[in-house]
């Protein structure tokens, strides 16, 4: 049981941990936690379910379909939410984290009139290939996820550190106008951010629907307080601790669920949230910064 | 009936208004000192919890059930805050977050103490109690022209009145105190307001603690109002709608929150087609109120304006 | 300063008499005159937000049920529905309005538990009877001598779908799963563990889970290692749907025992094949070869396109108890009405025969189903 259980927890590590990258992505960039990535996130599960199990197309179709939608309505969020905040001069820190809670109640509460408060079937053939490892069941869809969550990762830190834009991004993280100064369109930059975030929140949200079967309006809300823990748990703009964060957060609530009182695997996160931001705010993988400021 | 008009409905509405106020006016004495917290259905749910337990298990008057909850939500605020205090805002913000979260985890799981996710029931209703207690000295409702259900109402409705009145009153006094100054200049600039030599760390506890201690005197208040409190009480959402009194009614003054919370709990009441799009409406408000009017509809200046306005017409 | 404050309290109260003006045009009301016995009946369900699927099909019952008396022409009623949104404080609202500013003669409602746990002490208060269509929690019409209800409480539905699992199958361990942060589930699985006790089956294990989950897969590993004779599990369909649905794919063959809550077509919808073999009990059965059934059934579709459910059903039910006992009193009057309500004996309605116990609380007969080919099946 306990091999099972470190499967079960990993599958669902690996979807906290992408859900996570995306929070983490912007964070490191804008300095802003983006409260709405969790409705993008479950808005890009949506339209992934609405076309595997209403429209029937085959997988990657879906894929490219939850990208697609979830990056627009990054694009949106940038353009309607974020970016009248960044042109008026002196906007409180808070304003964004508001104005992005306001996205996310927004949203949450547009899945419910659109799509109802029930569960929706998430079915796809993919889901249902397995195999046989002594008295272990392993899906390919687990092995998938882990899998995704570590391209993702490898993926976003090579192309930070690696390509142009990558280091334009940084540039532009590291201080808005020296970046503008040297010829970096930092608004250009920023939208990018939120959208590749935003994108990345819609392979999480197909994802969860192969690996759960279901999903519903208020995956959103859960798993995006889930990646909230986890990016302060890793450290805030950190690749790799995002990654870590997600798994030993996976981990964690799936064995407090077979061995502990399972009532308060979702407490464990929030112990966490406060626990780490007390005793190590810059989190498991950040860099301390004076003052707990981004 | 010469008081037939006294609509316990009308009643009902106001006393949840009330309620309303005293959230608005706790998240807004955190915010004056420049700092969020989301925790708030947090604390409210310690003093609802509180006063519920103490009156329903120990049989304890309900006054001091209410002033406990109050002092106790308080206390859990020096503890939160006062580690917080090295946090600064957003990452404030979502620490309170989960506190208010854990909380209710606690009030779920906690089941001997809490009953976990039925509640607490029959926890005795301020009206319904005053009224018994009267009625033991003699006293019967129809002598002032009351039926019994108009002057529970209408007790309840008088006893959160003089409470928020008192609350605001004192704020707004505190406003204008040496306290209330230093928490502006550390809204103004923290660095600033340390280097001319105010306590920052102090003030900001006190201000967190103090915004804490209301948010359970209301949740106190509010336990016995309804009679009833379970854990869906004090959800996340209840902590974004508290958070939507002071940014749509004002942050930058106390009357602003208490305005926000006023307009915002009458709302949905009537127009029924705005209850369906409470919450989209809510969310929507956030965002527009940060684009264009980030400091709520009621700001100082409009005040002063209002007030010049005033003189003006007077001779 | 004093000004600016006269400022803000003069537009508060501008609010505030803004929205009551409407609410001041409520006549008193209706009396008996000559034959018909006239009344006034509030509901309160949920019109909007989460829980309105519900309140829907609850509305749907009553209105029907309402026709069906009207035309009849012995009672004449009016209802007048409030929203409470699922939340407890819009509920309490709702009922001052009713009881004050309609002054209907009972109240149908609320929906949800907790909501008449605070609803109830006021209409008992106020000397008003309401009678709860889908409260089926502990403790409901305890709270006094006004407050009635139609439901199936957990205590009366989850002895009879266990029993007769535990004897058919012939049950010794059981697994069980519920729902903790929830009033619903949570005293469904107080009773569930009351009954498993007293039938001293062995509880291999207990397990929780919270709103809003997903991922089950934790807990039914647990589950599935300790391989127990069956599983009790207290959720609500759409939960409790999913749950089946990954128990099955994870190798849990043995029965599944639900509450009242499990109830619905919609666990067929949404777990297709991996609804096999769950067994709920349940006051409604679609399929009954009774006429009165059949035509209640018939009726609804042609009005709402869609099949009833059991909370349609309750409500049904629920507004001709109403009406007979308005009848019976005589008039609209609180205290006659809820005299006559407690009185009411062997009513026949689609549940079946239905009578008040001397707590105002059901006495009935609850229908064991199973899920077998795709639709529910009596259980025997």
């Amino acid at each position: 049981m306990f091999l099972e259980q470190a499967i079960n927890g990993i599958t669902l590590g690996g979807i906290y941990a992408i859900v996570a990258l995306g929070y983490t992505l912007v964070f490191g960039v804008l300095g802003i936690i983006n409260m709405a990535h969790g409705e993008i996130f479950m808005f890009g599960a949506f339209v992934g379910m609405l076309l595997v199990s209403k429209a029937g197309v085959p997988l990657p179709v879906a894929f490219l379909g939850a990208i697609a939608a979830a990056a627009s309505m990054g694009l949106l969020l940038d353009r309607f939410a974020l970016r009248p905040l960044r042109k008026r001069p002196g906007a409180s820190h808070l304003a964004s984290l508001i104005s992005t809670i306001g996205v996310s109640i927004l949203l949450e509460n547009a899945a419910h009139r659109i799509f109802g408060a029930g569960n929706h079937l998430f079915e796809t053939p993919f889901s249902d290939i397995r195999f046989q490892a002594g008295s272990v069941t392993v899906y390919l869809v687990q092995a998938a996820i882990l899998g995704i969550s570590l391209l993702m990762m490898a993926g976003l830190s090579l192309w930070l550190s690696r390509t142009r834009a990558g280091k334009a991004l940084r540039a532009t993280a590291e201080n808005l106008e020296t970046a503008g100064l040297l010829g970096v369109d930092t608004n250009r930059m920023i939208t990018a951010t939120v959208v590749i975030a935003s994108a990345m929140g819609g392979v999480a949200g197909v994802l969860v629907g192969m690996a759960f079967n279901f999903i519903n309006n208020r995956i959103g809300l859960s798993m995006g307080l889930k990646g909230l823990a986890i990016i302060i748990f890793g450290g805030m703009g950190s690749v790799y601790g995002a990654m870590a964060g997600g798994l030993i957060l996976g981990l964690s609530e799936t064995f407090v669920v077979a061995y502990g009182p399972a009532g308060y695997r979702d407490a464990i996160a929030f112990v966490t949230i406060i626990v780490v931001l007390l005793v190590r705010p810059q989190g498991l993988f950040g860099q301390a910064v004076s003052d707990g400021k981004p | 009936m010469p008081v037939e008009w006294l609509n316990p409905y009308h009643l009902q509405v106001g006393s949840f208004l009330l309620i309303n106020v005293l959230l608005g006016v706790s998240i807004y004495i955190t915010l004056s000192t420049g700092q969020l917290s989301l925790g708030n259905a947090g604390f409210m749910c310690i003093g609802a919890y509180t006063a519920a337990l103490l009156s329903t298990k120990c049989g304890l008057p309900i006054p001091a059930g209410i002033a406990l909850g109050a002092v106790l939500a308080g206390s859990a605020g020096v503890l939160v805050g006062l580690p917080s205090l090295r946090l600064s805002g957003v990452y404030l913000a979502i620490a309170t977050l989960g506190f208010g979260e854990v909380i209710r985890a606690v009030a779920v799981n906690w089941e001997t103490l809490t009953g976990g996710a039925v509640g607490v029931a029959a926890v005795p209703q301020m009206g319904r109690v005053l009224l018994a207690n009267l009625a033991d000295a003699g006293f019967a409702p129809g002598d002032a022209g009351l039926r019994p259900n108009q002057f529970i109402a209408l007790s309840v409705f008088l006893i959160l009145l003089a409470v928020t009145a008192l609350v605001i009153a004192f704020f707004l006094r505190l406003d204008r105190t040496r306290v209330g100054r230093a928490y502006a200049a550390i809204r103004l600039d923290e660095k600033a307001a340390e280097a001319m030599g105010i306590p920052v760390t102090y003030y900001k506890v006190l201000a967190f603690s103090q915004g804490a201690m209301v948010s359970g005197l209301a949740g106190a208040l509010f336990a016995h109002s309804t009679s009833y409190i379970s854990p869906e009480d004090f959800t996340y959402h209840r902590a974004v709608e508290i958070l939507v009194y002071a940014v749509f009614g004002g942050s930058g003054h106390l009357l602003g929150s208490v305005f926000g919370a006023a307009a915002l709990t009458l709302l949905p009441e009537a127009l029924r087609f705005v209850s369906d799009y409470r919450h989209m409406l809510y969310g929507l408000l956030l965002v527009l109120m940060m684009i264009y009017r980030p400091q709520g509809v009621i700001d100082p200046p409009l005040l002063r304006r209002l007030h010049r306005a005033r003189a003006e017409e007077a001779p | 300063m004093k000004r600016k404050h006269q400022a803000i309290a003069a537009l508060t109260c501008a609010l505030f008499a803004l929205v009551f003006l409407g609410a001041r045009k409520a006549g008193p009301a209706s009396k008996p005159k000559g034959e018909p016995v006239r009344a006034k009946i509030g509901v309160i369900s949920i019109i909007t937000g989460a829980g309105a699927g519900y309140g829907e099909a609850i509305t749907n019952g009553f209105r029907l049920a309402r026709d069906e008396v009207n035309a009849k022409g012995e009672v004449l009623i009016d209802l007048k529905v409030e929203d409470s949104t699922g939340k407890a404080e819009q509920a309490l609202s709702a009922a001052q309005k009713l009881i004050n500013s309609e002054r209907v003669a009972a109240i149908l409602g609320p929906t949800l538990s907790t909501e008449m746990k605070v609803v109830g002490p006021e209409a008992n208060a106020s000397g008003v009877p309401i009678m709860g269509t889908s409260t089926t929690a502990k403790g409901i019409t305890q709270i006094g001598k006004y407050v009635f209800r139609n439901s199936l409480p957990e205590s009366l539905a989850i002895p009879a779908s266990i029993g007769m699992a535990v004897k058919k199958y012939n049950l010794k361990k059981v697994a069980l799963l519920y729902g903790n942060d929830d009033v619903f589930t949570k005293s469904g699985f107080d009773t569930m563990k009351e009954v498993s006790e007293r039938l001293r089956l062995s509880i291999l294990t207990v397990q929780e889970f919270q709103k809003g989950q997903s991922d089950y897969r934790a807990q039914l590993t647990r589950i599935a290692s300790l391989s127990p004779d069956g599983v009790f599990c207290s959720a609500l369909y759409e939960e409790g749907a999913v749950i089946l649905s990954q128990a099955r794919k994870m190798g849990i063959t043995v029965p599944f025992v639900g509450g009242n809550g499990f109830n619905s077509p919609k666990v067929i919808e949404i777990a297709r094949d991996a609804s096999e073999g769950l067994i709920v009990a349940t006051p409604w059965f679609a399929e009954r070869d009774d006429p009165k059934v059949k035509s209640f059934v018939a009726k609804y579709e042609k009005a709402y396109g869609k099949k009833p459910d059991q909370f349609a059903a309750q409500a049904y039910d629920a507004l001709h108890i109403m009406a007979n006992a308005l009848k019976a009193a005589g008039s609209a009057d609180r205290e006659k009405l809820r005299d006559a309500l407690a009185a009411t004996k062997n009513h026949m309605g689609v549940l079946g025969k239905f009578s008040f116990d001397a707590d105002r609380d059901v006495v009935m007969d609850p229908n064991v189903l199973i899920i077998q080919g795709g639709r529910f099946r009596p259980f025997r």
